[in-house]
């Protein structure tokens, strides 16, 4: 329906990061629910098994094919067995 | 009743001094102290000393606590030519601050000693008045919207949500705005993606969103990449961008640019919408966690929603 709060947001934080200014979402994820018009916020910790940005990290340079990985079962693809 | 010179005299007994080579050697030692430029709005804008603190003498006994609210800070006022400097210091004495000193002879004598001085990009008086609510923020300001100006954001997705995002930091006056999309504008699109408009119908949205976009604001540069995201492309295309906003609809995409981000330490500002819910975040990589920290594994086939 309406992307335009989300949208807005979005330009807001991403005006406060080029300023380098406010408390931006880093490790917080916002949810909004639009019937029934109420926000939401998931503090989220980092994974420090990330298979990219955890301290050993598997994933070093870029998959080949982002669209095979995501269209297969996630079980056999190269981003969850990076996951795991 | 006490004449200029009186309020003055009485100043500089209050009020301890230093020379501009003393300013400069405490700055070649990397002491740490609030370089404070006191001058009128023009002054500052035809130029300053490198980081220096601008809070005009006429706003400064109201900002000056949310800039320094340390007391006992060691601050170095200057203005022109260090007689605004000595009230704006005796000021701050009197507000509580301990360590506040004149710089003598003042900007002048710092330029003419031949020390740094630098210098906003000059704007033209349409971009003055087009910007002027954004200098009445002490968070934005000149200084501010100068940094916007040398911004350079990538759009992921010029749809539902790089819409509002795409027009809302073009009108703000971010400097470069990079736009990635393969698609074509749709008649189905119009209902939310607002940077589009009836007659874009069938072009690609990359060529419509520049056209919006630069109608709304001409100071705005525009770079379409009519193509889709991969794993080929995408290192080259971030390179040159300070920030990616990422309103892509799909997950093969959200998982490539987290990982191209990741790998080039670059920062994604990160939305999602699905029918009535969303959800936005910041990614900054090393920060805060990274998409695969919140999203291990896209969901199964069949599940994602279309």
């Amino acid at each position: 329906m309406l992307p335009g709060v989300v949208g807005v947001v979005m330009a807001t934080e991403a005006i406060k990061l080029l300023l380098g200014t406010g408390d931006p979402l880093i490790g917080r994820l916002l949810l909004y629910d639009a019937l029934s018009m109420q926000f939401r916020e998931l503090k989220v910790n980092r994974d420090e098994h990330c298979p990219i940005c955890g301290g050993n990290p598997k994933i070093t340079e870029l998959i080949s094919d982002y669209v095979a990985a995501c269209e297969t079962d996630p079980a056999d693809t190269e981003l969850a067995t990076a996951a795991d | 009743m006490k004449s200029y010179r009186e309020i003055i005299e009485e100043t500089r007994q209050e009020i301890p001094e230093v020379s501009v080579e003393e300013v400069k050697a405490k700055r070649d030692n990397d002491e740490h102290f609030v370089l404070l430029d006191v001058r009128d709005n023009d002054e500052y804008r035809s130029g300053y000393i490198p980081d220096a603190l601008y809070v005009s003498r006429g706003m400064l006994e109201l900002d000056i606590e949310d800039f320094v609210p340390d007391r006992d800070e060691k601050i170095v006022v200057y203005c022109a030519g260090g007689v605004r400097s000595l009230l704006a210091a005796k000021s701050l004495k009197e507000m509580g601050y301990t360590d506040t000193v004149s710089m003598a002879g003042g900007y002048r004598a710092w330029a003419s000693s031949g020390y740094p001085t630098v210098k906003e990009k000059s704007m033209t008086p349409d971009q003055l008045d087009r910007y002027s609510r954004h200098f009445m923020l002490r968070e934005i300001g000149e200084k501010g919207q100068a940094k916007l100006f040398d911004s350079k954001v990538l759009f992921i997705g010029a749809g539902g949500l790089g819409s509002p995002a795409g027009i809302y930091l073009a009108a703000a006056g971010v400097g470069t705005l990079g736009i990635v999309d393969s698609d074509a504008v749709e008649l189905s699109n119009l209902q939310r993606q607002i940077l589009h408009r009836s007659e874009a119908v069938g072009t690609p949205k990359v060529q419509s969103a520049t056209t919006t976009i630069k109608a709304l604001n001409p100071d705005a540069e525009v770079i379409p990449y009519h193509l889709r995201l991969a794993s080929d492309n995408i290192m080259e295309i971030i390179q040159d961008y300070d920030l990616i906003v990422d309103g892509c609809d799909n997950f093969a995409t959200r998982y490539l640019v987290n990982d191209a981000a990741v790998l080039t330490n670059k920062t994604i500002v990160h939305g999602s919408i699905f029918q009535f819910e969303g959800q936005a975040t910041v990614l900054k990589p090393h920060d805060g966690p990274c998409y695969r920290c919140m999203f291990p594994a896209p969901p199964p086939p069949g599940m994602v929603p279309s």
